[in-house]
């Protein structure tokens, strides 16, 4: 070989020892630097969203995390809420129902603990770990009040009563009143299935369907009553006794009355 | 009192004591019309005093006791009949409530009471009058909450001031003398009966019965006859096989599509994990069908307990069953679904929708009839046949 053919070999040689190390340098950089955090990946939608994510789990690891675990996974308190949504987050949140306070047979409604801001932020970190049941775009009370009357006796009256006044269910368990709760904390009832409750989704009831059953449910219950005490809506039970005691009452004393000498 | 021609006098002519004087004669036989004056009579004399009450019974004479007025006559009806014989004779005491001061001022504020009372009508009849014109109601309004109570309080005040000042009235104001009203002899006067006996007889010559033997047979043999028109009614009634197979059987056949209220049919990925459906048979008037319906549950298929033979009838989970209760027939749609229970909420029957609807608590006998379903080719799910065995509550004819 002649020398002049040898000179450049030996030089390219040395390139690819450099390319190498420099790929090798690069490649233990990004095996061995920190790695950014998965929950960061929805930075790709709107800062405002990440935003809510990060405040979420704040507000998660200082009130959740006890009893649903560090990562979600769920523990000796609490069940994973990995899947569950952001529909199960507004209405164990919303209404009360979580923070549990003392284990009984079924969550009560309680004065809630978070705010609703602080409630879209848990759900948006709930949501963005497993993904699971949304709450629609838009009002939720909205549609056709007949159709959603329909629906609600069909599907709700049969568990939480014609009016809404809720009723009892075995071993202790009840569905609850629905007076107090709100437009967003039926529809995510629904959505979602909490506790007893059967869960009702797209494929069953329409968006639009369950929109016009929450109309509904806000319509009966905050309704005025023209005709005077409805006596819970509980409907012949307390209307008979009422009946049987005041107004067959109020003729025995009227009889006697009448029967009596001045 | 008895009168002459009272037809209980007749009965007992011997005893018309009259009620003017009561004797210290001895009369047991005495019976309460005798013994008391009637109310037309008291009417007509005013100033004669009763004489003793009810004796029947007893072996007391009217002029036992001499009452002044009926109310110390109802005391002794009170009392038992030893007590009677032994008390003394209350003392005619003649109650003139004109000279009774006490007793004018008394009846002049209950007059006063009764006109309030009836003002108080006035007020609520005007009242109910104003609120219903004047108030321009609007439904769904809270400003108008008060409409229909206020209508009924005004109307309440307008009946009950009438009926209450008229009772203040009469308690207060009206004599309470007790009067026994006598009863009327029960039958038709003699020429009466006479009378009718003597139409009743010129009727039958009338029609000549007696003498046309043909007619008389003839009607005798159709009326006899009409006797068996009824039979056929009672045939009616049963057979029993047909009613059996009524009770035994519902809209579900193999192949029938399962429908919502709405007729649309359910699809095998409509329903989520922990969701029913009301379900009904896609028949003519399908929904409308008391005995067909039907609840459809999809839970996970590893919670499914599945019946030996009974393999086929559940598909990934979903399963259905009778939503009538075996019990007395009400809905059962009451299902938790972390549990599995199905509730009836008449009688609290509850049913293990994972176990073959098993009642696991209540007086349910049996448990609910289930629904061997499947899907068709478009994914939507059809019944395989009617239910095992008849929905519903007992009856006597139940084979199963």
């Amino acid at each position: 070989m002649s020398r002049s053919t040898a000179r450049p070999r030996r030089k390219l040689n040395q390139y690819v020892v450099v390319l190498v190390g420099l790929a090798l340098l690069g490649g233990l950089y990004t095996a061995l630097a920190p790695r950014t955090t998965a929950q960061e990946e929805p930075q790709q939608g709107s800062s405002d969203q990440s935003l809510a994510v990060k405040a979420g789990r704040d507000l998660y690891l200082q009130g959740c995390s006890t009893c649903h675990g560090l990562n979600l996974q769920g523990g000796a308190g609490g069940p994973s809420l990995i899947g569950v949504g952001e529909a199960s987050v507004v209405f164990q949140v919303e209404s009360g129902r979580m923070p549990l306070a003392n284990g009984t047979v079924q969550a009560p409604r309680k004065d809630p603990k978070y705010t609703i801001a602080q409630v879209d932020q848990l759900a948006a970190y709930i949501q963005a770990n497993g993904g699971g049941p949304t709450l629609p775009e838009g009002s939720l009370t909205d549609g056709d009040l007949q159709e959603g009357g329909e629906l609600f006796r069909l599907n709700c009256a049969s568990c939480h009563n014609f009016a809404g006044s809720g009723g009892a269910l075995t071993y202790g368990k009840y569905a609850p009143e629905l007076a107090p709760a709100s437009a967003r904390v039926i529809y995510s009832a629904m959505q979602s299935g909490p506790e007893s409750m059967p869960r009702f989704g797209d494929g069953q009831l329409s968006v639009e369907e369950k929109k016009a059953i929450t109309y509904y449910v806000r319509y009966i219950t905050t309704a005025t009553q023209p005709g005077g005490n409805d006596l819970g809506k509980y409907g012949p039970v307390p209307e008979g006794l009422v009946m049987w005691l005041a107004g067959i009452g109020g003729l025995v004393v009227m009889t006697l009355w009448i029967g009596n000498r001045a | 009192m008895s009168t002459p021609d009272d037809p209980t006098a007749n009965a007992t002519p011997t005893t018309s004591t009259g009620g003017q004087q009561p004797t210290s004669t001895p009369h047991g036989g005495q019976t309460a019309a005798e013994a008391s004056p009637s109310i037309r009579e008291r009417l007509r004399n005013p100033g004669v005093q009763s004489s003793g009450g009810d004796t029947r019974g007893s072996d007391l004479t009217a002029g036992d006791f001499r009452q002044t007025d009926s109310r110390s006559e109802l005391h002794a009806h009170g009392r038992d009949e030893r007590q009677l014989s032994q008390s003394t004779p209350p003392v005619e005491q003649p109650i003139d409530r004109q000279v009774d001061a006490f007793e004018l001022g008394r009846q002049a504020r209950a007059e006063r009471v009764v006109a309030a009372l009836f003002l108080l009508s006035l007020l609520g009849t005007i009242g109910f009058v104003l609120v219903y014109f004047l108030w321009d109601f609007a439904f769904d309004d809270p400003d108008h909450v008060l409409y229909t109570p206020l209508l009924g309080i005004t109307m309440a005040l307008a009946l009950t001031g009438i009926g209450a000042g008229a009772v203040v009235w009469a308690k207060n104001l009206m004599d309470d003398e007790e009067t026994t009203q006598e009863r009327y002899p029960f039958g038709s006067s003699p020429e009466d009966r006479a009378a009718t006996g003597t139409a009743l007889k010129a009727g039958l010559a009338e029609t000549q019965l007696p003498r046309r033997k043909l007619l008389r047979n003839t009607l005798l043999l159709s009326g006899g006859a009409l006797a068996v028109l009824p039979v056929p009614f009672l045939f009616g009634l049963g057979p029993y096989q047909n009613k059996e197979a009524k009770l035994a059987t519902t809209g579900w056949q193999p192949g029938v599509r399962l429908i919502r209220k709405n007729g649309s049919p359910v699809n095998r990925d409509d329903l989520t994990l922990g969701a029913v459906e009301s379900v009904f048979p896609d028949v003519p008037r399908g929904t409308k069908l008391a005995d067909s319906a039907a609840l459809l549950i999809r839970m996970r298929p590893e919670d499914l307990t599945v019946r030996e033979g009974r393999e086929d009838w559940s598909l990934d989970g979903y399963v259905c069953y009778s939503a009538i209760c075996t019990h007395l027939g009400c809905p059962v749609k009451l299902y938790e679904q972390q549990t599995h229970n199905l509730l009836c909420p008449c009688h609290q029957s509850t049913f293990s929708a994972d176990n073959a609807a098993e009642v696991i608590f209540g007086p349910a006998a049996r448990p609910l009839p289930q629904l061997a379903i499947s899907v068709d080719d478009e994914g939507y799910f059809i019944a395989r046949g009617d239910f095992s065995e008849p929905v519903g509550p007992s009856y006597w004819e139940r084979t199963s």
